[in-house]
């Protein structure tokens, strides 16, 4: 019983890392109507630079900060000076330029810092506290917390603000939204600035677990856009809830199904979707688009 | 490899070919002699290459083909696929395993055939039931589960260790060396999977396949399911990578977990737009570039592929949308015309040329978009 517990706290903490990454793809889509595989390249990026800081003698919660403002900053650039032109055009265009902004990211990381392990330090203790006889890892709770906090101040932007409200318009509908005055551009750089912001955010929770490599959230973007499959386009909520979804049963299947292991959990979350595509072909959360052409 | 004809046979033709300001290639005789040329071309140099020349050429014949199978489904159907590499690997290991079981080689190419087109047809009737960029969010799990899976079951795969095969080796008697009937086995299989892959693309299913890349209600309408023939043209890639696989045993003669790993798949995509998405001399030259430019990065400094290749993608999705192969066609227009009339924003996976009329409607539309 101890150990299931353990298991769905740890969970719950790697599916919140996919869920904020997760959640940064679904606030691009919304906002542009695209799916960024750089999503992950770049919160590498940006974990990176926060552990070239503490490398200098940065203290740690500083350096997450900072890292997180230059990556709303690279992301804000790379909506205006590399997306923009392929925004509004074919999807299929834009996201093989994703995907060269991945390669291109991954190349600079690589190039800059190697492709050999660095050790990131950790925001949390190593520590286990025990709760009612189960004792759980302060760091799965620190992650799951930090990330749920993030998410909220997001929901909070996007509803109690006046920029919220713009962001939202200008997802809904951009050329309505220009009508009425918005900067359009610059309201789309913002919302990219703040989905680069979070992906930051988690890159520096889960550095210390997975070491810091120019390939280190690969995998985590394929947990990522399995969460953004079964949760809906549509849904920051259901995209988080099946991000969470995926970090419990992968780790509950890893230990509890001898199959899968380890080493297999990464094809947990496509055994679901396959599933969940038989059964419900818009996601579990999303509504079905009906286009009239 | 008769392929320069396909570049050749879209451009219009009777009026320009005979006009002494056309280039040689569109001129009659050429579009006859060119294939035939091309032919003994292949033949000889084999013959006549150093043995590190023919291992490149021979890989780069191995890539071209992987590249025209990620082109079936991507760049003539218009589904972003992040997995075709998995369907090299999975070739290349149900190619080793037979060798090595001393299967007869017929039957172990017609497996290596048929499993990786099995697998992907499974894989396309879940993925294309969601539209748009489902295909490229599922597939890209393919290379990420590939290679632990791999690595598991090593009953069959030989886990990290990997397996080897030697099995093509030149024949007795006919004075070649293992070299030289290599790259000749890649050229003819090669050959064969790109005059098929070309007659495919051309006709009715290729037709089929840019209506739905172009319009997927419009293809409903017409009667031509979109949903059929994105499965269909997966299939086709999946069956065409495995094919691939089965070259890369008969050059590289091993395989691991790492052949089909997240990294190369993304480089076959890279080097499907760079060649050309949609275009069969495209794939060629994908192959080329995907051979090539980490032989000359590793000279240089081994950590600045990735960053080349990234740079490379997008500078050419921003001058040159049609990949290398349209390269002198844009420099044609650019010397013929004013520096005014300059098309911006077509879409890389764009049929560059072989689909005839219906690209240029479909270029002006993007234009339209890309301006928003």
């Amino acid at each position: 019983m101890g150990k299931f517990v353990q298991l769905v706290v740890d969970g719950l903490s790697t599916g919140s890392v996919y869920g904020a990454i997760a959640l940064a793809i679904v606030l691009v889509h919304q906002a542009t109507g695209l799916i960024n595989f750089a999503q992950g390249g770049m919160a590498v990026l940006a974990t990176y630079v926060a552990w070239r800081l503490t490398v200098n003698d940065v203290p740690l919660i500083f350096a997450i900060l900072v890292s997180i403002l230059f990556s709303f900053v690279v992301g804000a650039v790379v909506e205006r000076w590399l997306m923009r032109r392929f925004e509004r055009g074919d999807p299929d265009t834009a996201v093989v330029v994703t995907i060269g902004l991945l390669t291109l990211i991954t190349g600079i990381c690589g190039w800059l810092w190697t492709y050999n392990n660095q050790q990131f330090p950790s925001l949390f203790p190593l520590d286990t506290v025990s709760f009612l006889g189960v004792s759980i890892s302060i760091r799965s709770i620190g992650t799951t917390l930090v990330i749920v906090v993030a998410m909220i101040a997001l929901q909070g932007l996007f509803v109690g603000t006046k920029l919220g409200l713009a962001l939202r318009a200008v997802a809904i509908n951009p050329e309505s939204a220009a009508s009425s005055g918005l900067p359009v551009g610059r309201l789309l750089m913002v919302g990219w600035g703040l989905a680069a912001g979070l992906g930051a955010v988690a890159g520096a929770l889960v550095a210390p677990q997975l070491t810091l490599t120019p390939g280190m959230l690969d995998s985590t973007l394929v947990y990522a856009l399995a969460a953004v499959i079964l949760g809906g386009l549509t849904s920051p909520i259901g995209v988080v809830v099946a991000a969470w979804i995926i970090g419990v049963l992968e780790n509950l299947a890893a230990v509890y199904v001898p199959f899968i292991g380890f080493d297999l959990k990464v094809a947990v979350p496509f055994i679901l979707i396959f599933v969940v595509l038989i059964v419900r072909p818009q996601g579990l959360f999303g509504r079905k688009v009906v286009v009239r052409v | 490899m008769a392929t320069p004809s396909t570049s050749t046979s879209s451009t219009p033709s009777t009026s320009t070919a005979s006009s002494p300001a056309s280039p040689l290639w569109q001129r009659p005789w050429a579009r006859w002699a060119g294939p035939p040329l091309i032919v003994v071309v292949l033949a000889v140099l084999p013959l006549v290459m150093t043995e590190s020349a023919n291992d490149t050429l021979a890989r780069i014949g191995v890539f071209a083909v992987a590249v025209l199978g990620l082109n079936v489904v991507m760049g003539y159907t218009g589904q972003v696929s992040l997995g075709q590499i998995f369907f090299l690997g999975l070739g290349a290991y149900v190619t080793a395993y037979g060798v090595q079981s001393g299967w007869n080689i017929v039957l172990v190419f017609v497996l290596t055939c048929l499993i990786p087109a099995v697998v992907g047809l499974l894989v396309a009737l879940a993925a294309a039931r969601l539209g748009g960029l489902a295909i490229a969010m599922v597939t890209i799990a393919l290379p990420i589960v590939g290679v632990p899976l791999a690595k598991r079951l090593s009953d069959f795969t030989g886990g990290s260790q990997g397996l080897s095969a030697r099995f093509v080796e030149a024949p007795e008697g006919s004075g070649l060396y293992d070299d030289q009937w290599q790259l000749y086995v890649v050229l003819v299989i090669g050959g064969i999977v790109f005059l098929l892959t070309s007659l495919l693309v051309r006709g009715k299913y290729g037709r089929a396949f840019a209506i739905v890349k172009g319009n997927e209600n419009v293809a409903s309408s017409m009667g031509i399911s979109p949903y059929r023939y994105k499965v269909l043209a997966f299939t086709i890639a999946s069956l065409i990578g495995g094919v691939s696989g089965f070259l890369y045993m008969v050059v590289v003669q091993y395989t691991s977990p790492e052949t089909m790993s997240f990294g190369h798949s993304i480089e076959l995509l890279v080097a499907m737009v760079i060649g050309g998405a949609g275009s069969i001399v495209g794939s060629i030259l994908g192959g080329a570039f995907y051979v090539v430019v980490p032989d000359l990065t590793n000279a240089v400094d081994p950590s600045l592929t990735a960053l080349l290749q990234g740079a490379l993608l997008l500078a050419v999705l921003f001058v040159l949308p049609g990949g290398l192969v349209s390269l002198p066609r844009v420099l044609m227009r650019r010397l013929r015309r004013s520096p005014a009339g300059r098309g911006s924003a077509a879409p890389p996976t764009t049929p560059s040329s072989t689909t005839g009329s219906g690209t240029a409607a479909e270029e002006t539309e993007t234009e339209r978009q890309g301006h928003a």
